[in-house]
């Protein structure tokens, strides 16, 4: 590069700036391919630590449910009063639940429950596993000659597969709850009419996808941020940077995901 | 014998970290490693432990390696008691071998050891610097290793939990008759400890003998690490 462009110019600059990220984004990229190559064998043998896996499905639910369920809640609520007067003004109370129902089971309920978990969870993982690098605390378990991929990784990977749906399906049910209350307080819609709708508009099709949906996003976070701490270097900045750097991969990975999913199982 | 280092190679971003070194250490026998920071010393522990490989050379070692990292390294999630059991619970060829009975034996055998009853169920964070370094040796030793690293042992600790430290590592020579290795800056540890000293620089072996002779010999090297002095041969930071 430096043969064909001088050093001092903008164009120079950007490239190196720009080749900079591509190194960082490509590394990281391939950090998380081995991570999951890694966790995915011992998945697939049931080589995990149980006691640590029931801690963490533990941890991955009860700390996270309460902020899902009012993210998933308040969105539903919000949706509704919005939709549910104009709605009924153009003849359509009767469409209300089926709407917002679809909206929380194809999307909303998944989608909100995946930020909520990253805020949760994400952060709270790839810290902890930054910490426990930075503080030699993984050398110190490859010391006593325990796997940490084992221990440490796969117990917080499965939780995230086996915990995420669960939450999804308890915030969808919460949030359709919501919206029916929020259709009846703002508009007065009844509840039979909101939930005969509701079962009207719904198909099992959408369930499964989003429960599998839920699954893989709960992986991929899950994922996401292990790998993310694991690399962690330096002492608090770099736990720091490995949980923005976590927050962020979440986010992009699970927006991706979802329009992937919406194109392959609804366009 | 314990430990045999034999040319033993290491390079990070092309610079050589370890340069061609070579020693032993005996079974029962205590060598020092010392020099300036970023000379390689903890790079050569990292290399005998298998936490990084070599580039080259060759490290035979007999029998279990056990580790004692700088600030403990105890997990901060786990209890005193689980912290010193991990090996026995978690590793493969130990798993389920060892009742819940046994372990609480175990770990209040290893405990006594380093002289602390009664702290099974605190959490690192209950305890004090010196009392953490010792949990972290009772960790260590839990598996009956044959060779004990210990990544400067006294760094951050008073002069008399320094001792006690130092106090500890000899006698787990002696209860153990493991070949160690203590990384260290402090003449005190090396006196108290150690049975012979090497001393690193640039990564290269520039001095080899026993604790008297470090403090005698007359090298440009010795007298300026005796010394602590800036004038010498050895530059901090060196390029």
């Amino acid at each position: 590069m430096e043969r064909f462009l001088f050093k001092n110019t903008l164009t120079y600059q950007l490239l190196l700036t720009l080749q900079k990220y591509l190194t960082v984004f490509i590394s990281t990229l391939g950090n998380i391919v081995i991570m999951m190559g890694m966790v995915l064998k011992r998945i697939i043998k049931f080589d995990i630590d149980i006691k640590e896996l029931i801690y963490q499905c533990y941890r991955f639910g009860v700390s996270s449910l309460p902020i899902t369920l009012s993210i998933v809640g308040m969105s539903s609520v919000i949706v509704a009063t919005q939709v549910a007067g104009e709605m009924i003004k153009q003849g359509g109370g009767n469409y209300v639940g089926m709407f917002v129902a679809i909206l929380l089971v194809r999307e909303e309920a998944v989608i909100m429950s995946g930020f909520a978990i990253i805020y949760m969870i994400g952060s709270s993982l790839a810290s902890e596993i930054a910490t426990m690098k930075v503080t030699d605390q993984i050398d110190a378990i490859k010391v006593l000659k325990v796997d940490p991929i084992r221990y440490l990784f796969a117990p917080r990977i499965l939780s995230g597969i086996i915990m995420m749906p669960l939450l999804t399906i308890i915030a969808t049910l919460f949030g359709i709850l919501g919206g029916a209350v929020a259709s009846n307080l703002a508009s007065g819609l009844s509840y039979r009419a909101f939930f005969d709708s509701v079962w009207f508009g719904l198909f099992v099709r959408d369930m499964y996808i989003s429960i599998f949906k839920a699954a893989v996003f709960g992986f991929v976070i899950a994922l996401i941020s292990c790998t993310c701490g694991y690399y962690a270097d330096g002492g608090a900045k770099g736990v720091g940077d490995a949980t923005t750097k976590a927050v962020v991969w979440s986010f992009i990975a699970i927006v991706f995901l979802d329009m992937i999913f919406a194109i392959a199982f609804f366009f | 014998m314990g430990i045999k280092v034999e040319n033993l190679t290491k390079t990070f971003d092309s610079k050589k970290v370890i340069d061609n070194i070579s020693f032993s250490v005996n079974d029962g026998e205590i060598l020092a490693i010392v020099g300036f920071s970023g000379s390689g010393k903890s790079t050569v522990l990292k290399l005998i432990s298998g936490l990084i490989t070599p580039d080259g050379g060759n490290i035979i070692t007999t029998g279990d390696i056990a580790m004692v990292f700088q600030y403990s390294a105890l997990f901060d999630s786990l209890n005193v008691f689980d912290n010193i059991s991990f090996a026995l619970v978690e590793r493969k060829d130990l798993r389920k071998k060892y009742t819940e009975q046994e372990l609480h034996k175990i770990v209040k055998e290893k405990l006594e050891l380093v002289g602390l009853s009664g702290i099974e169920g605190k959490f690192p964070s209950e305890l004090s610097g010196g009392m953490q370094k010792r949990v972290s040796f009772a960790r260590a030793i839990v598996t009956e290793p044959q060779i004990i690293l210990y990544d400067e042992p006294t760094a951050g600790l008073d002069p008399i939990s320094s001792t006690l430290i130092e106090n500890y590592i000899v006698r787990l020579k002696n209860e153990t008759n493991a070949a160690s290795i203590v990384v260290t800056h402090q003449m005190s540890t090396i006196k108290r400890t150690a049975d012979k000293v090497i001393m690193l620089y640039n990564g290269q072996i520039v001095f080899a003998g026993t604790p008297d002779e470090l403090e005698k010999e007359e090298t440009p090297y010795t007298k300026q690490f005796v010394n602590a002095s800036l004038d010498g041969p050895m530059k901090m930071f060196a390029e």
